[in-house]
């Protein structure tokens, strides 16, 4: 295919110049290649997706309905805008997951945040990745060698993605199609091309360098003596003679060690009270700042001592001053994987980053990058998230100008993620007292996200402005929103209700009676029997005994009601009955759905108990859409009219691929929405 | 000692900078790649003219012989241990002659191409600031560590803006400024300290131009690289003012790169002429 085209094709390109680069081997400078010199194809056709994560179809109606969003509007009067059907449970990693193998949850095997392991009990790690220790290797002295080839063939650790079956991009790749993906959800490690006609840059679901979903560090003059953990975070205190202080930022871990230690780079903080400002000098770099500013990034080089020359592994972070005076104060963002040689494999092909790096520079590799953790902890203010996510989204709208310029034709996949963090933390569509904000700042912040939306749509016009004619559009959501009041301890309601034991445990990780315990939960939404044969200390005989309490369970959480007697509820899913194909292995038994202003308490998710099972939600995290799918769909428009009734997630992977010519293969559930 | 060197260096600095405006003016106008190519070019026949006549041709030829023979003792007789241990040590004690007789060439040499490499370094070492771009400036006072430090002030100008600062680091007798460029061209920034006046030039501008990223003190390896500007005095109350200009990304003609690839462009046209000039190394 793309050897009949007369144009120059970017990766010909880019192989020519590299053998340009061996013939000048003396050392010519070579200019980079790219913008506009090299372009994607692939069969003529164009698909432009664009995820809007969170986007919620009741404020995009009020929206368009108060003429705010005019393009979205304009693509509502053609008919092509519909609610979007969500997954069950309406996760992103679940969601995005369904976008992909264009089923759901039973063909891809992720159900949850928060997955278990049965013949462990119930040991959580996180679904869409999970990173495998390895296994044989030699000790010398203090490292150990995994030396991967013949005759030892030691594994060393690798993090493997959890999500089965097969994407549709597999389909567009063995069809020649080429298909490029920006900030891919549910998908890293990134999945490999067969062929070589996909790239993806791997988004929600990359780890920082500390091999967490993004860990920040915080340094002041009243943080603890010795670094201490919180969800998210770190803190370690500064003390200042002199006005000089000395910190570490923590990297990763050494693990050519027998006994790993984090790796770390010192630094050094001068403050001048009177400028109120403070100059960091950070290995080779010198930053400036004064209070209230940010650092650009900034590259650490973390050394790791191996037998022979030491290891080195390059991250990037940003410093963020927040105070000088009385209690000094700096952030330091989690710190990334570079871009520009990264240690992690972000993208497939692996040389992807480093040609969008090559233009863009340094960027969030992480795929959270709105530090929702800073607000929720508290190191942020209202104001500094606010301007810490709009930063991410100027860089991400740099992201899709570097995608446009480079995409020609194929597929395009473009995704956000301001419009679910931001809402996760900035959201009230309610006049009711606000978990922690005043009314009037309530109002403030839920403004912004309308702006948000707003800016949305500046992107949809300008992509309907440069392809409107020229390529089939679509800007969809994995869910909507909804404000999170209420929150529901499933546990602490199973022990009330006499299925967990002892009545004072307090963790299902810790302290439970597994042989009096018929069920537990873990995860956002997930609800499991503590089944005999698969869990390792299960008491519920699989048959009978087991339907018996999936029934009663789902029954009675349907029926349970708040204070004001309304329903928490909406349904309680039963796997077996929602859920089919062949990765169902891992499956919760029971999938609460939660009516809106409802969910999982935090506790929850991890297994934790309290005294209360339903009560108020207190942290700056206050919308969420981890309810029942009928609660919070998403959205979706088109450029061109939606066809079928009550679209679906899963119907867009068919969609696309019978957009390029191709067949609906028979792992899909899902149909084409633009045909009748 | 060192005092007198500091001066010796920067009266040697004077005719060393117009010479060197004026033989590397080029690089201001061809690719990096290619002025880097012709200097070391150029650079490497003449160092190897200034090898021909200041080291002992004839005693490095005999050496030469001496090890090419031994050499052939190897591969004839390696059968034999005592031959070829004998042999092998004539070859070390060849090699060790031929650097031997390298320190008297090495040591005419040594002062020309320092003076180069910091002339070189002024147009590859960094690149200018673009408009718009920020960059620290460091000011270094001098005076005891627990001193009180003076007032210091920037006078303000168009070409520039202080975006933050000063900022003093009492701990380092450091004052810094954030400074961000306005306008293209060579431009000076003036200091006030106390009662006392102080400059230091910067560019702004794409493309190559002589730096200097550091006005040095009175110390004469700063003074040796970083030669273009006058340094400041013995008694003067500041101690250096730098810029930290951003690198240069170029593997010919870059930041750091640029001395490695000057070194072996400059042998790789040695040994090319080597024959033409009938020298031996």
């Amino acid at each position: 295919m793309a050897g009949k085209r007369n144009k120059i094709d970017r990766r010909e390109f880019l192989k020519g110049s590299a053998a340009a680069a061996v013939a000048f081997g003396a050392g010519l400078a070579l200019n980079p290649v790219y913008g506009g010199t090299g372009r994607v194809r692939g069969k003529g056709k164009r698909v432009i997706v664009v995820g809007v994560d969170g986007m919620d179809p009741r404020l995009s109606e009020r929206l368009m309905d108060a003429g705010k969003l005019p393009n979205f509007e304009k693509l509502r009067r053609q008919g092509g805008f519909s609610v979007l059907g969500t997954s069950i449970p309406p996760q992103s990693p679940v969601a995005w997951a369904n976008f992909i193998n264009g089923a759901g949850p039973g063909s891809h095997g992720i159900f949850d945040f928060i997955h278990r392991h049965p013949e462990k009990q119930c040991v959580p790690f996180f679904a869409m990745a999970e990173t495998l220790p390895g296994a044989g290797y030699w000790e010398v002295g203090d490292y150990r060698l995994q030396l991967d080839f013949w005759p030892f063939n030691h594994k060393p650790p690798a993090t493997v993605l959890k999500r089965q079956g097969t994407p549709f991009w597999d389909y567009l790749d063995e069809a020649k199609i080429y298909s490029t993906f920006y900030d891919l959800p549910s998908n890293y490690p990134p999945s490999e091309s067969q062929y070589g006609y996909h790239r993806c840059l791997a988004g929600m679901g990359t780890p920082d360098m500390l091999g967490t979903y993004g860990t920040y560090q915080h340094f002041s003059e009243d943080g603890p003596l010795r670094t201490k953990d919180e969800g998210g975070g770190k803190r370690s205190m500064l003390f200042f003679e002199n006005e000089t202080a000395h910190g570490k930022i923590i990297g990763p871990p050494n693990t050519f060690l027998v006994k790993p230690e984090d790796t770390a780079v010192d630094f050094t903080v001068h403050r001048d009270t009177d400028a109120n400002a403070a100059l960091i000098e950070i290995q080779k770099h010198r930053i400036l700042l004064r209070q209230g500013q940010w650092s650009r990034w900034i590259k650490l080089d973390f050394e790791m001592a191996i037998p022979g020359p030491n290891k080195h592994i390059s991250g990037i972070c940003r410093f963020y001053l927040q105070q000088v005076r009385e209690n000094f104060r700096l952030y330091v963002s989690p710190v990334n994987s570079d871009p520009s040689d990264s240690a992690l494999k972000l993208t497939e092909p692996p040389e992807f980053i480093k040609e969008v790096s090559n233009r863009l520079d340094l960027f969030y590799t992480t795929g959270f990058q709105e530090d929702h953790k800073a607000l929720s902890n508290k190191v942020f203010t209202d104001e500094e998230f606010r301007s810490q996510a709009t930063y991410v989204l100027q860089e991400r709208l740099a992201l899709l100008d570097y995608a446009l310029e480079n995409y020609d034709d194929g597929l395009l996949f473009f995704y956000f993620s301001s419009t679910d963090l931001q809402s996760h933390m900035f959201w009230w569509d309610s006049d009711e007292k606000h978990p922690v904000r005043s009314s009037g700042e309530a109002k403030k912040y839920f403004g912004d996200i309308q702006q948000l939306y707003g800016k949305m749509d500046e992107v949809l016009g300008m992509i309907l402005s440069r392809y409107g004619d020229k390529a089939t559009i679509f800007v969809m959501s994995d869910h909507g929103f909804a404000n999170f009041k209420r929150q529901f301890n499933v546990n602490t309601w199973l022990r009330e209700n006499g299925y967990l034991y002892p009545p004072d445990a307090r963790s299902v990780l810790a302290d439970v009676d597994w042989a009096r315990t018929k069920a537990y939960g873990l995860g956002i939404n997930g609800l499991y029997i503590n089944l005999k044969g698969r869990e390792i200390y299960g008491t519920v005989e699989p048959g009978a005994e087991y339907e018996f309490y999936v029934d009663e369970l789902a029954a009675k959480l349907e029926a349970v009601t708040d204070e004001n007697g309304r329903r928490v509820i909406h349904k309680a899913h039963r796997a077996d009955k929602d859920y089919s194909g062949p990765a169902t292995a891992l499956a919760p038994d029971l999938i609460i759905g939660y009516r809106r202003d409802y969910r999982a308490s935090w506790d929850t998710c991890l297994g934790g108990m309290g005294g209360k099972i339903l009560y108020d939600n207190d942290s700056a995290w206050s919308a969420d859409h981890c309810a029942d799918a009928a609660e919070v769909p998403g959205v979706l428009f088109s450029n061109k009219p939606i066809a079928a009734s009550s679209p679906a997630l899963i119907d867009l992977a068919p969609t696309i691929l019978t957009e390029f010519g191709l067949g609906v293969p028979s792992s899909m559930v899902g149909r084409n929405i633009l045909k009748t | 000692m060192t005092e007198l060197l500091a001066q010796l260096v920067t009266w040697i600095n004077v005719p060393v900078n117009v010479l060197g405006k004026a033989l590397f003016g080029f690089i201001a106008v061809v690719p990096g790649w290619l002025s880097n190519t012709i200097i070391s070019a150029v650079a490497g026949v003449v160092l190897l003219v200034i090898f021909k006549y200041t080291s002992n041709q004839r005693a490095i030829g005999k050496v030469r012989d001496d090890i090419k023979a031994h050499m052939l003792a190897l591969k004839l007789f390696k059968d034999s241990i005592s031959v070829t241990l004998r042999a092998q040590g004539r070859v070390f004690r060849g090699a060790f002659l031929l650097l031997f007789y390298s320190i008297r060439p090495m040591l005419f040499m040594i002062v020309p191409v320092v003076l180069l490499l910091s002339q070189l370094g002024l147009w590859y070492q960094s690149r200018p600031l673009l408009r718009k771009e920020e960059a620290l400036v460091t000011m270094k006072l001098s005076g005891q560590a627990d001193a009180a430090l003076p007032e210091v002030g920037v006078e303000e100008a168009n070409a520039f803006e202080i975006v933050t600062g000063p900022v003093r680091v009492a701990a380092k007798r450091e004052v810094v400024w954030q400074m961000k460029a306005l306008e293209e061209g060579e431009h000076t920034m003036r200091f006030r300290i106390g009662e006392a006046q102080v400059e230091k030039e910067f560019v702004v501008g794409e493309g190559f131009n002589q730096l200097s990223t550091k006005r040095p003190g009175w110390k004469w390896t700063e003074i040796l690289m970083h030669p273009k500007e006058e340094p400041f005095g013995p008694d003067s109350p500041v101690q250096s003012i730098s810029i930290d200009y951003p690198d240069r990304s170029s593997w010919t003609s870059g930041t750091d790169w640029w001395v490695v690839y000057f070194f072996i462009a400059s042998m790789v046209f040695a040994l090319l002429f080597k024959p033409v000039f009938k020298v031996r190394i």
